[in-house]
């Protein structure tokens, strides 16, 4: 009777932390400072020279930051843009970096668009990212 | 009497077995010729001269936006990893689909009713194609057959080799070339005719063979050529060969040599010491003239001249040849001197028009300069006066503009062609005053208006436009050949900067190339380069390694740093590289526009704009509560044409209150640019669409869509349920 109980009530525990790990988007700290810095230095050395120093892209290769960039994304999810950097960039040596290196990368363009960090690093696997939404407009505004 | 009957007998035996034998023929091999007239796609551009037009129509304005997906096909697996930039247009024979696709540029045949896979092809060639200017996997193949059952589809590879294929079953056509391949960097040469080396030689394509009846000519195209290593690259050329065995029948150099007209256009004897010049976009043909028509690009290096004074034909020109011997007929160069970029970028159109009342063999030239240039295509005469008119002259050391460029009188500009202060950003005052401020650092001028030394201080660059992007760029125009009316999409947006730099010691042996004072020195090197299927995996620290040997001014035997768009590729998207106003494009609305010229009379049908609003423009804090009309998007798309419909989607994706995210598909009414329907994409069009009937007898239409996080797709549309029913009965 008592273990019955228990189960019903853990039932909404484990319910709210599916929901929760759903709700996540890039308005959520999903990255850390220590791994935006490291992902700026990367940055500098692998995608600057084609996307620009300032994010800002050119005839090359599409800004990373701003309007342009955010609304291209928005409505997908963290794991979509992840996969796709994993993929195919840099252009000229698509897939050389790692996994953690991709991440380390893609939490400095969060940083750079001026989405919170916070105390958890963003992981380095596309399916676990595919749960954060990417979105434009903050929740509630 | 008994005589005669006896000798009508075995006549009429004979006739008897000879009429068997002819039916036989006809239905297992005889078959009337591919036709656009027939529901075939059989070119590139539906036909041999350029139109992109089906007289299909049970897709039409009633019921496009009835369409429902029939069939998708992924590239994924077609190459080592997904491509992101599939521009191929399929063939469609008897309702087999034929096509390039995926990373490794494989030839794929494909049911054109279910999508499925009938045969895959692939040619493994390493370093050579992995360090080719023209990877992924291009616009598509070229099909030829001789009416009796030998039937091929021909392409060139990443690595420049001309192949042909069963196109029943795929296999390399043993009687061909070599096993099938003809190495076409053999005769590729640079300066006065020394063969470049069949591995690392600069030379490539993406644009597909020509046939033309038993002739199949192909181009060359080059990297990017705003920062090149040499203004002594590979030069240009255009070659045809016998269909059937592959045997070389004739070279037309693009630069002239010594004795050959045009040579004398290269002062100082800089035809030696030059390269590109080379026709990397599709070519036409008048069969019954006998005709083929080239549309030539730069010489080397797009924005610097210095080392080539003089015309230099036939860069920027269009060049009209004999399909027999190579020879020029007639030719019209478009640039004089060319430092723009102005690249001629798509296929001539070949029209049978009525001008004046008078009938005229027509061919009309689409461009990045946004003019439809029309000559007579048998004696290349200007149907409309073109007029030389002076233009801005360059003050850049050692480079010498051409006085004068030419302008056509008609038909009118169909796009922007330069970006003066009238044109800025003008929704509000505020942002009107920010772009004055922007570009008050930088030349604005006419069309026409040559590149400046960059300076920190200011100029940082002249402000260009149609210049790199267009205009139409290289998926080009189409055309009704029953009324003589172009369709031409143009992006209107695509602010260019030309800014020279002196590149860094040891980089190049040229005196200037593209770039920005006080930015680190970036070398742009073509769309997609190092993504092809054998393009090597690179950790970052031999990265780093291979980035500090460049630094260090020794040629880096990796490729360096690339460049996605440019030139050939896509247009650039708005702005480029931080020319925005809080984050809206530079010059005001239309950014993309959807033309219809009318041929016979030189003039502008109309003109409205393509493409929803960007999401950034729609949703534009500054723009909040202002009422903003569609503003249509940058990009370069092709389009078809059918009895009714012209047919294109949108560059770009967005979300809208319509739909979700995604790009729209859309047709519009021929004789009023209306929108007449649009169906959905869940990616932005990357490749121009095609139409063909079924074996079912549906009308289908597919078109390549990739970009963003949506690798390549070939998706086919077709309305739910139909068959072989007249549009009199919808």
């Amino acid at each position: 009777m008592r273990l019955k109980f228990l189960a019903y009530a853990l039932i909404p525990l484990a319910t709210a932390a599916i929901v929760v790990a759903q709700d996540k988007s890039v308005w959520d700290g999903i990255y850390t400072d220590d791994q935006a810095n490291r992902g700026k230095q990367l940055y500098s050395d692998a995608c600057a020279s084609c996307h620009g120093p300032e994010l800002t892209g050119g005839e090359m290769a599409p800004p990373l930051v701003g309007g342009d960039f955010t609304s291209d994304w928005n409505g997908l999810t963290v794991g979509d843009l992840f996969e796709r950097m994993r993929i195919s960039m840099p252009q000229n040596a698509p897939g050389s970096l790692t996994g953690a290196q991709n991440a380390d990368i893609l939490a400095f363009v969060l940083q750079a668009n001026k989405f919170p960090s916070g105390q958890t690093e963003l992981a380095k696997d596309a399916m676990m990212l595919k749960g954060i939404k990417f979105e434009t407009k903050k929740p509630g505004h | 009497m008994r005589k005669t009957f006896k000798r009508a007998v075995p006549v009429l035996v004979v006739a008897a077995i000879g009429v068997a034998a002819w039916t036989v023929k006809t239905t297992s091999q005889a078959r009337p010729m591919p036709s656009n007239r027939n529901g075939d796609w059989p070119y590139y551009t539906a036909d041999i001269h350029g139109t992109k037009y089906s007289s299909l129509d049970q897709v039409n304005q009633n019921n496009f936006k009835n369409l429902e997906v029939a069939w998708r096909f992924k590239t994924d697996n077609l190459g080592t990893r997904p491509e992101y930039k599939l521009e191929g247009t399929p063939l469609a024979i008897n309702g087999v689909l034929y096509t390039t696709a995926g990373t490794r540029r494989s030839v794929i045949a494909l049911d054109g009713k279910t999508g499925e896979l009938i045969w895959s092809h692939s040619y493994r060639e390493g370093n050579r194609a992995a360090i080719a200017p023209r990877q992924l996997s291009g616009r598509g193949v070229a099909y030829w057959t001789d009416g009796k059952g030998d039937e091929r589809v021909l392409y060139v590879t990443t690595g420049y080799r001309l192949v042909a294929l069963n196109a029943k079953n795929g296999s390399m056509v043993n009687a061909f070339g070599e096993g099938g391949v003809v190495d076409l960097k053999k005769g590729a040469v640079f300066g006065k005719g020394q063969q470049i080396d069949l591995e690392t030689g600069e030379i490539g394509l993406h644009s597909t063979p020509l046939v033309v009846k038993d002739v199949v000519i192909v181009g060359s195209s080059f990297k990017e050529g705003m920062t090149v290593k040499t203004h002594n690259n590979t030069k240009g050329l255009v070659r045809a060969y016998d269909v059937k065995t592959g045997k070389l029948l004739w070279t037309f150099n693009t630069i002239p040599r010594p004795g050959e007209f045009g040579n004398d256009s290269w002062e100082n004897e800089s035809w030696a010491i030059n390269g590109n010049t080379g026709v990397w976009t599709q070519m036409t043909a008048d069969e019954e003239a006998g005709l083929v028509y080239l549309p030539v690009e730069d010489p080397t290096s797009d924005f610097y001249g210095g080392h080539r004074p003089g015309n230099n034909l036939f860069g920027d020109s269009l060049v009209c040849v004999d399909v027999k011997t190579g020879q020029r007929k007639w030719h019209y160069q478009i640039v004089h001197h060319p430092i723009w970029d102005y690249d001629l970028s798509s296929a001539p159109i070949l029209l049978d028009v009525t001008v004046d009342g008078k009938p005229m063999k027509a061919v009309a030239l689409p461009s990045k300069e946004a003019f439809l240039y029309v000559f007579n295509r048998i004696t290349g005469q200007p149907i409309w006066p073109i007029e030389e008119k002076p233009v801005p002259q360059s003050d850049v050391p050692m480079e010498k503009t051409s006085p004068t460029q030419p302008f056509p009188t008609k038909p009118p500009a169909y796009a922007r062609q330069a970006v003066t202060v009238d044109e800025l950003i003008n929704f509000t005052p505020e942002l009107n005053a920010q772009a004055k401020e922007l570009v008050s650092k930088y030349r604005l001028g006419p069309m026409f208006l040559p590149g400046v030394v960059s300076k920190a201080e200011g100029p940082i660059a002249a402000l260009t436009i149609g210049t790199t992007g267009g205009g139409t760029n290289w998926p080009g125009a189409g055309a009704d050949p029953d009324t003589g009316i172009v369709y031409a999409q143009a992006a209107n947006a695509g602010v260019a900067p030309i800014g020279l730099v002196e590149p860094p010691p040891g980089f190049s042996d040229i005196k200037y190339v593209a770039g920005t004072a006080g930015q680190p020195f970036v070398e742009r090197e073509g769309p997609g380069f190092g993504s092809a299927a054998d393009s090597p995996l690179r950790g970052g620290a031999v990265q780093r390694a291979a980035e500090a040997e460049r630094a260090a001014g020794r040629g880096a035997a990796t490729p360096a740093p690339a460049a996605a768009a440019g030139g050939r590729g896509a247009a650039p998207q708005g702005g480029g590289g931080g020319l925005t106003v809080q984050g809206l494009p530079l010059l005001k609305p239309p950014y993309g526009v959807l033309n219809a010229i009318d041929v016979n009379k030189g003039e502008l049908k109309w003109q409205v704009p393509h493409g929803d609003t960007p999401d950034a423009v729609r949703n534009s804090p500054a723009l909040r509560g202002l009422n903003i009309p569609k503003t249509g998007q940058q990009g370069s798309v092709g389009l078809l044409v059918t009895k009714t419909l012209v047919v294109l989607g949108d560059p770009q994706v967005t979300t809208t209150p319509e739909h979700p995210r995604g790009a729209m598909l859309r047709a519009y009414n021929k004789d009023t640019g209306a929108e007449v329907g649009a169906v959905f994409m869940p990616a932005p069009q990357s490749g121009s669409p095609m139409t063909y009937k079924g074996q079912d007898g549906r009308q289908y239409i597919v078109v390549a869509v990739s970009g963003g996080a949506y690798s390549g797709e070939f998706i086919s549309f077709a309305i739910p349920g139909g068959g072989e029913r007249p549009t009199t009965q919808q």
